[in-house]
């Protein structure tokens, strides 16, 4: 009975994929919407990990980030994916400002049949993401203030081994920051039974 | 203490002196500069080899010779372990603690090396053994060297070497491994009081696994930063949407930000300056459950499109059923049969002049009847719409009737020839239409979702194709109600139908949105209350509710749900602004009791006279 009530708690990889690619579009939209990058008005709000998040509307930033997060998500199953970054740049002169680097780590391959000891709740890693999400919105407080006009790019790190469908990915240099002008904070991360996400950003500060 | 501190301690009354003699040098600003940056450091002020350990100062095009230096002038097997601390060292205060410490560190030893003067000078006297090896600007000092062994991180090893000092290592003391107790007892330099510990905290020690630059560090750094050599960066082959897509939409909104901001900040201050305790009492304000007075209304039409209820500035309260009109004075109390339409048609709209004088009666075949209700007579009958008008709204002796074909047609009542213009902006039946106080503005709502700003000025001339002055289609639903608010003129709310059931709010001066509201459901009327800066909406199912909202936060104050057993579709509030009435399809027309008439200022200020006249007798 109770090795039941623990089985139907396991989440496989395909929810905890779900669940982590779900965390990074809203961990977009919030850091689209609190940097500015897309007008205020095009988001609005909706109810998610417990707490009220901005989600766009603009039909075409939807279908973009779709795209992405699909593919993100097939690379996720197959756990070709490394690192997850959206980059803001400048929109005028390309430079980058910050970098949102989510880490992705996996803890446990789809066949490892060894159960944990222990699921994690779904509320459990609900609250990590909860509080990742907070601190993206709290982060406007040390962020320099951009005044330019943004625009955000997103890099996806794979291992060699992932299948890349032709000429809708492209390989990209990865948009850092210059070592001698950035400044990094690390956010809090959040793990399932299957990933580890971590979150830190990266931001120009010539100050 | 064991004999090598003892050793130390004999030699102790040196250094003082000599660094008294320091401080009475005078001191350039780029040597105190050194000097307080020197002080940072975990300097114990203790040298064991005097003579030997000069070192200069400022030495910028030093940092160059950093990392070369590292590499090939490092012959001597005992200066080895000196140069590798101090690699390490001049890295540290570049990396932090928690993160990532070698990520950046490869690319920027040079940078900081200004912070950390000198080593690239001690290290090339401790390797050469002369002294004076490099004598830069001329300025050569007698400052005693940094020495970074102290490093906490190394705190196991220099407390071996404390506990068993070996010969070797007390010839290497002058180098790196110098005794731990001898800092404990002498403090710093120039904080005689300083706690070594203090400095501990304050200091990012260096990370103990990156020494050097060698290849298998710099892979070690690839490999803490993330970045792996096998792996691919990939970006999807689109650029991102641009965040307007619409260029128009684009400028105007560019255009229309500064002006956004202020208006913005102007209301929001106003509100809370004028009506600060309003608002704020109104937080916790409990709405009336009941209505204050119901009337029955039978054959009330349950009619989204029409506009039954018009409460006229004479506190009269003019009611459509069916084929009928009715007149309430509220302040009697009484009811009267007004008019009666031609067979086979029915009112389809209702509105009471500015002076409330005449009400203005829309019909099902798109008539508008013109009647006199203090002689209770029709004054005269203006036709020429060709479906039924379902909104009417007065501006001075204009009538501006909102057609079912999409039209408005503007009347002028004083003359014969009464059709004066013509607005066409809907495709579908224009279902709200509301003047603006003054005369300058129109709003219009169509079933076709669009909210049409007219300029009331523009031209009296017929025939002249007239565009509205802003066209919004953000609704998503058929628009019936507008609202412009008493307080702010500019102000504009309008509500949208059952798939909408938001509220918009438009600054019609600039044509920005400014705020919007979504409701539970749909939204069939709004009114602005004079008397606080506060609005209420009526809504259809579910809720069939009455709600008070604040503005310009938009808090809900207060909801009466189920305010009929059907969808609430009509209001009007009171010329006073306190009272709201409402109707719908249940046959009833209730009076709810929405806000407090201020009791009045003149009763106060007499009060306060006459008080002030007691109290000086």
């Amino acid at each position: 009975m109770q090795q039941q009530a623990q089985k139907t708690k396991q989440i496989s990889l395909k929810g905890s994929t779900a669940i982590v690619t779900d965390f990074f579009k809203f961990a977009t939209n919030t850091i689209l919407y609190q940097r500015g990058v897309y007008p205020a008005d095009d988001f609005h709000l909706v109810k998610k990990y417990g707490q009220t998040v901005m989600l766009t509307e603009d039909a075409a930033l939807v279908n973009y980030l779709d795209k992405i997060l699909k593919q993100v998500n097939e690379w996720l199953l197959k756990g070709n994916v490394t690192q997850l970054v959206l980059v803001l740049l400048s929109k005028d002169t390309r430079t980058p400002l910050e970098r949102w680097v989510f880490d992705v780590d996996l803890v446990r391959s789809a066949d490892d049949k060894v159960l944990p000891d222990e699921a994690k709740p779904e509320a459990e890693i609900q609250k990590e993401i909860r509080h990742i999400i907070k601190q993206i919105v709290a982060s406007v407080t040390f962020l320099p203030l951009v005044y330019e006009p943004m625009v955000f790019n997103i890099l996806v790190y794979t291992k060699d081994s992932a299948e890349i469908p032709e000429k809708e990915w492209l390989d990209t240099d990865p948009m850092a920051i210059e070592a001698g002008m950035s400044q990094q904070v690390k956010l809090r991360s959040f793990s399932t039974d299957y990933h580890r996400i971590g979150a830190m950003v990266d931001y120009r500060y010539e100050g | 203490m064991s004999s090598t501190t003892r050793k130390n301690v004999s030699k102790v009354p040196k250094t003082p002196t000599r660094g008294r003699k320091d401080q009475r040098q005078p001191l350039t600003p780029s040597l105190s500069n050194a000097l307080s940056q020197l002080q940072l450091s975990n300097n114990d002020g203790h040298r064991s080899t005097s003579p030997s350990m000069q070192t200069t100062l400022g030495g910028n095009d030093a940092d160059a010779s950093i990392n070369p230096f590292l590499e090939t002038s490092v012959p001597l097997g005992q200066s080895l372990k000196t140069t590798a601390i101090f690699g390490t060292s001049s890295r540290a205060p570049g990396s932090r603690p928690g993160s990532r410490p070698g990520s950046r560190a490869g690319s920027r030893p040079g940078s900081r090396t200004g912070s950390r003067p000198g080593s690239p000078n001690k290290r090339s006297k401790s390797v050469s053994g002369a002294k004076n090896t490099v004598n830069l600007y001329g300025m050569e000092t007698k400052l005693d060297v940094i020495d970074l062994s102290e490093w906490p991180s190394n705190k196991k090893e220099k407390d071996a070497s404390s506990k068993d000092p070996t010969p070797r290592k007390r010839a290497k003391s002058q180098t790196s491994a110098r005794p731990r107790s001898t800092a404990d007892e002498y403090g710093d330099r120039y904080f005689m009081e300083r706690n070594p510990h203090a400095n501990v905290l304050s200091m990012t020690p260096p990370q103990s696994g990156s020494q050097g630059s060698s290849p298998a560090h710099m892979s070690r750094l690839a490999s803490a930063a993330n970045v792996d050599p096998n792996g691919r960066i990939l970006t999807f082959h689109q650029p991102p949407p641009a965040s307007t897509a619409d260029p128009m939409l684009a400028a105007q909104r560019t255009h229309v930000a500064p002006l956004y901001a202020n208006e913005r900040a102007g209301t929001s201050a106003s509100g809370s300056g004028t009506s600060g305790s309003s608002t704020n009492a109104a937080k916790a304000r409990r709405l009336p459950t009941q209505p204050e007075r119901v009337l029955d209304a039978p054959g009330i039409l349950d009619d989204y499109y029409l506009n039954l209820l018009s409460w006229s500035s004479r506190n009269e309260l003019a009611v459509g059923l069916e084929d009928n009109t009715y007149v309430w004075k509220a302040s009697t109390g009484a009811a009267s049969h007004l008019a009666e339409c031609p067979e086979g048609k029915w009112v389809t709209a209702l509105d009471w002049s500015a002076d409330g004088s005449f009400l203005a009666i829309g019909l099902s075949n798109g008539d508008v009847e013109l009647w006199d209700p203090e002689a209770e007579k029709k004054l005269r009958t203006m036709s020429g719409h060709q479906a039924q008008v379902g909104s009417l709204s007065w501006n001075n002796h204009i009538l501006s009737s909102g057609c079912q074909d999409g039209s408005i047609w503007h009347h002028d009542v004083r003359v014969a020839r009464h059709h004066q213009g013509t607005l066409l902006g809907h495709v579908a039946e224009v279902c709200g239409l509301k003047w603006r106080a003054d005369g300058l503005l129109l709003a219009s709502g169509g079933n076709d979702n669009v909210v049409n700003i007219w300029d009331g000025r523009t031209g009296d001339a017929d025939g002249e194709q007239r565009t509205a002055k802003w066209t919004k289609r953000n609704h998503t639903a058929a628009v019936k109600a507008l609202a412009w608010c008493p307080w702010q003129d500019s102000l504009l709310a309008t509500g949208g139908g059952t798939g909408d059931a938001t509220v918009h709010f438009w600054n019609t001066n600039t044509g920005a949105r400014t705020a919007s509201l979504t409701t539970p459901a749909q939204v069939t009327s709004i009114q602005f209350t004079p008397l606080a800066k506060e609005f209420m909406t009526t809504h259809g199912y579910p809720t069939n509710s009455v709600m008070v909202h604040s503005y310009p936060s938009l808090t809900k104050i207060g909801e009466i749900k189920d305010a009929h057993d059907s969808r609430v579709l009509y209001s009007s509030i009171s010329p006073q602004g306190d009272v709201v009435v409402t109707g719908a399809g249940d046959e009833n027309v209730k009076f709810w009791k929405l806000w407090e008439v201020p009791p009045k200022k003149p009763k106060h200020a007499a009060k306060g006279s006459t008080s002030h006249v007691l109290t000086l007798r």
